[in-house]
């Protein structure tokens, strides 16, 4: 902000010091230039003369006077002449003063009653030489002859227009002028820079695009004319003639390219006037194809281009017209600049054209309008900026009360947003907890559950066992009993057999008691009941033992511990237990494979697993037509071995009705049960999945529907 | 002495049965349903004993499957503890008479062969009565057709001819009164 008023300040001061300026260019031009241009006389015909042939031309009658105060002779590779009558009385001493600066080559030939007795190089190819004794434009001195006749031949040739404001003075006053020409150079220089600096200065403060152009734009007019008016040797190029004759197209070449960026970018042509952006665009090219004219060597051609595109800046008035009518304050100060300089380039051709008289304003028109210019434009910058900031101020004040207004809505949304969400959440507080009751429930009912399918099954278990216990100890009791009065039978024999008397008379008549004794007794048909008897005994203390040690191994209900247990003798005593159970409907075929590695389980909770598949299995083959010899379970276990991992793997198979794809799918969900209500929990099979994944077992179920079903069970070793 | 029949498919429950009531009574055993039939059809069988858990088909089919051929001999169903639904839908049924549950207890099983043994009988008795009694109508039936055609016939009968149908009616009404 502090930067902007002092900038504004700078402006002023800027303008107080172009006021001073331009006082003082009055004071010091208030007198008008005396040019003897109809002194000058001229060749119609182009003559290319060697030096000899000038003293015998200096005497030709052929020379015609100008009409104008101030000749122009064009510009071109040809040379022209030029030749002018001297006073050798009162003009002897004086100096001849040519005030243009942009004559390339320029000799000039005193010549005294038909002999040259001087020659004086000036122009721009001859920088430093005698022509330029008094300044920046070339003059030579007239010399203190005696003569009847002496004239000033004129040699020239220049790329750019041949003006010829010519007098003859006094050298004092033309070291005043030059002097005074010099100061006001020095000043506009000074102008210049002093703009040129401070927008440096701005640019690198403040990094907008527009200042860089401006300060490139600064040093383009400011150096196309200092060039023009021979200070060029201001910026160093005096030694380099190539670039010395070059300068000024390079300049008008570079001050165009600069004013049409400096133009497009402040007037935001490409947004408020787009056709004269892309018309600019257009001269742009033009003007490099100016410079690369220039370059070649195409000097006059160059100057003509550069001068055509010079139009391009008279666009600019209604570009900044229509930008004014769109509301873009800062081009009023481009519009008042612009028209000031293109006032002051009216001027400047007027004088040339000689449509005005030859004076101070007229000469120094165009330094003058493009200092005027230059001020005023930094002035439009800043106007530019300012009103950049004024659209930004306002932008972020809109910024600020859309934000408030925003934030005055989040506000009052949030208060109806937090009632509604303590309302939700207090809805949702509630219905957790109803969740929770549920859920508590349902695990309670599931537990409830998982129990009475352990019920279930221990229930059926039961019965399964006393049935197989009840038949061996049915026969064995009945055996002791029978074997009891078998026994009697044969005591009665032993004790006829021990009151008998070897030596008594009787033998003969006791032998024959005692045969028929066996006979009624039937002791051969006993002592054979007895053997079978025991036999029968026998088996069924065997058998009953079994169904003991399976019942032990089958009931290790502690075995909710990781123990080694041999995968075989868990489905073999689950075999036992289920036996009776599975008699009179199915048959099992078991193939255990032989030499298993023991397996880390919890072989009470296994037990559980094949009670519940082998019985699903054999439940299958219930509604089958099969015979029952033919419906069959048949039980395989195996090791295999895959990549890196072995198994024991465990199939049960059985040949009843199958699943359907969806059945299949959902077998191992809770509560899922093909059977009639009331038959079963829908767990036993879930309960299964639940044992088998804590031993990180795989489950693979095949089955086809009408043909069978087999669960694939690998246990990892 | 009683002919039992003893059908189950554990053989040592056979001899062991056997051994226990061979003394009292006349058994016959066998594992075989399809034995069983040839026995019933060779020996005057009165009571039947079957296992009900057996491999090829139950005691209560088994009985079903000889009740139209022989309904007279007396069943009886043993059982092990898994099986009390099924008795109960047999004895429903009307199929079997009692069940034994197994261990059998020897004396009860005896007292309830005789007791069997005792209702065969008497249903024996009764539809042997009942024989008699069809026999008899049946005689009677045939005695009242006579009467009928012997009364058509009795509008052209004289005295001593009424008389003779008299004595034959008296003699008629003797018998029925038997």
């Amino acid at each position: 902000m502090g930067g902007f008023a002092s900038s504004q300040l700078r402006n002023k001061r800027g303008i107080r010091f172009a006021v001073v300026a331009c006082t003082l260019l009055v004071s010091f031009s208030a007198q008008a230039q005396k040019f003897i241009g109809t002194r000058l006389e001229y060749l119609p015909e182009a003559y290319n003369l060697d030096l000899l042939e000038v003293e015998v031309v200096a005497e030709s009658e052929d020379w015609v006077s100008f009409e104008q105060l101030v000749p122009n002779l064009g510009m071109g590779e040809g040379v022209e002449w030029m030749r002018l009558t001297l006073d050798p009385m009162t003009e002897n001493g004086k100096l001849i003063e040519i005030q243009n600066a942009g004559i390339d080559d320029l000799t000039c030939f005193m010549v005294c009653d038909g002999k040259i007795i001087a020659s004086y190089p000036g122009g721009i190819m001859n920088k430093g030489a005698e022509g330029h004794q008094f300044g920046t434009y070339p003059s030579f001195p007239v010399p203190l002859v005696e003569c009847n006749k002496l004239h000033a031949l004129f040699r020239m040739q220049s790329n750019k227009p041949m003006i010829v404001p010519l007098r003859i003075t006094g050298p004092r006053r033309v070291l005043e002028d030059a002097h005074e020409r010099d100061v006001l150079f020095a000043l506009y220089a000074g102008v210049m820079v002093v703009m040129l600096l401070y927008n440096l200065f701005l640019f690198l403060s403040i990094g907008d695009r527009s200042y860089l152009e401006y300060v490139l734009f600064i040093f383009a007019v400011g150096g196309a004319q200092l060039a023009l008016n021979g200070y060029g040797f201001v910026l160093g190029t005096d030694h380099w003639p190539w670039l010395n004759l070059r300068l000024t197209h390079f300049f008008g070449v570079f001050s165009g390219l600069t004013t049409i960026l400096f133009v497009q970018n402040f007037l935001r042509l490409s947004r408020y006037v787009p056709w004269l952006h892309k018309l600019l665009n257009g001269y742009f090219l033009l003007y490099l194809v100016a410079l690369v004219l220039a370059l070649l060597g195409r000097l006059e051609w160059s100057y003509q281009l550069i001068n055509f595109c010079a139009a391009a800046i008279f666009f600019c008035i209604p570009g900044a017209i229509i930008t004014i009518r769109k509301g873009y304050e800062p081009a009023k100060y481009f519009l008042l600049a612009f028209t000031v300089f293109i006032f002051a380039v009216f001027v400047f051709v007027l004088k040339d054209s000689g449509v005005i008289p030859y004076n101070a304003w007229t000469f120094y028109a165009l330094p003058l309008g493009s200092a005027i210019e230059v001020v005023v434009l930094s002035l439009a910058l800043a106007s530019r900026i300012n009103q950049l900031k004024r659209e930004s101020v306002h932008a972020r004040e809109e910024q600020l009360r859309v934000s408030q207004l925003n934030e005055q809505m989040v506000r009052e949304q949030n208060s109806v947003l937090e009632e509604r969400v303590a309302k939700r959440t207090a809805a949702l507080e509630s219905a957790n907890s109803n969740i929770q009751n549920t859920l508590d429930e349902l695990q309670s009912a599931q537990q409830q559950l998982v129990q009475s399918e352990k019920l279930a099954s221990i229930g059926q278990l039961t019965a399964g066992i006393a049935h197989e216990l009840n038949n061996p100890i049915n026969f064995v009791a009945s055996s002791a009993q029978s074997l009891r009065r078998d026994f009697e039978d044969l005591s009665k024999v032993i004790d006829k057999l021990k009151a008998m008397d070897p030596l008594s008379p009787n033998l003969n008549q006791e032998m024959g008691q005692l045969k028929e004794m066996f006979g009624a007794l039937d002791i051969e048909f006993t002592q054979r009941e007895i053997e079978e008897l025991l036999n029968g005994i026998e088996d069924g203390t065997k058998r009953t033992s079994e169904i003991v040690k399976g019942l032990r191994i089958f009931s290790r209900m502690d075995g909710d511990n990781f123990t080694m247990a041999q995968i075989n003798e868990l489905i073999e005593s689950t075999l036992i237990v289920l036996r009776s159970n599975l008699k009179d409907n199915a048959v099992v075929e078991s193939d255990m494979g032989v030499d298993l590695p023991l397996v880390s389980c919890q072989p009470g909770r296994l037990n559980q697993v094949f009670m519940n598949i082998i019985t699903n299995a054999a439940q299958s083959m219930d509604e089958s037509d099969l015979a029952v010899e033919e419906r069959k379970v048949q039980i395989k276990s195996r090791k295999v071995d895959s990549i890196g991992q072995s198994w024991i793997e465990v199939r049960v198979k059985d040949r009843g009705a199958g699943m359907s794809e969806s059945v299949k799918a959902q077998i191992f969900d809770p509560f899922f049960t093909t059977k009639a209500v009331g038959e079963g929990t829908g767990l036993g099979l879930s309960i299964v999945m639940g044992i088998l994944s804590d031993h990180n077992a795989e489950v693979e179920v095949e089955t086809e529907e009408g043909v069978g079903t087999e669960f694939i069970i690998r246990f990892p070793l | 002495m009683i002919n039992v029949l003893y059908l189950d498919d554990e053989l040592h429950n056979l001899t062991a049965f056997r051994a226990a009531f061979r003394r009292d009574f006349h058994v016959h055993v066998t594992t075989e349903p399809t034995e069983a039939v040839r026995i019933l059809r060779e020996q005057p069988i009165e009571v039947i004993i079957s296992d009900q858990k057996m491999p090829t088909l139950s005691g209560v089919e088994f009985f079903e499957l000889i009740m139209p051929d022989f309904p007279g001999p007396i069943r009886m169903l043993l059982t092990g503890h898994a099986d009390i639904d099924a008795v109960i839908d047999a004895i429903n049924k009307g199929q079997i008479y009692k069940y034994i549950a197994k261990p059998w207890n020897e004396s009860e099983l005896r007292a309830m062969v005789n007791e069997a043994s005792m209702l065969f009988h008497e249903r024996k008795a009764v539809s042997d009565q009942g024989e008699v009694l069809l026999h008899r109508m049946q005689e009677a039936r045939a005695m009242a057709l006579r009467i009928e055609r012997a009364t058509s016939q009795a509008s052209s009968l004289d005295a001593s001819q009424v008389a003779e149908i008299n004595k034959q009616a008296v003699e008629i009404n003797r018998l029925l009164a038997d």
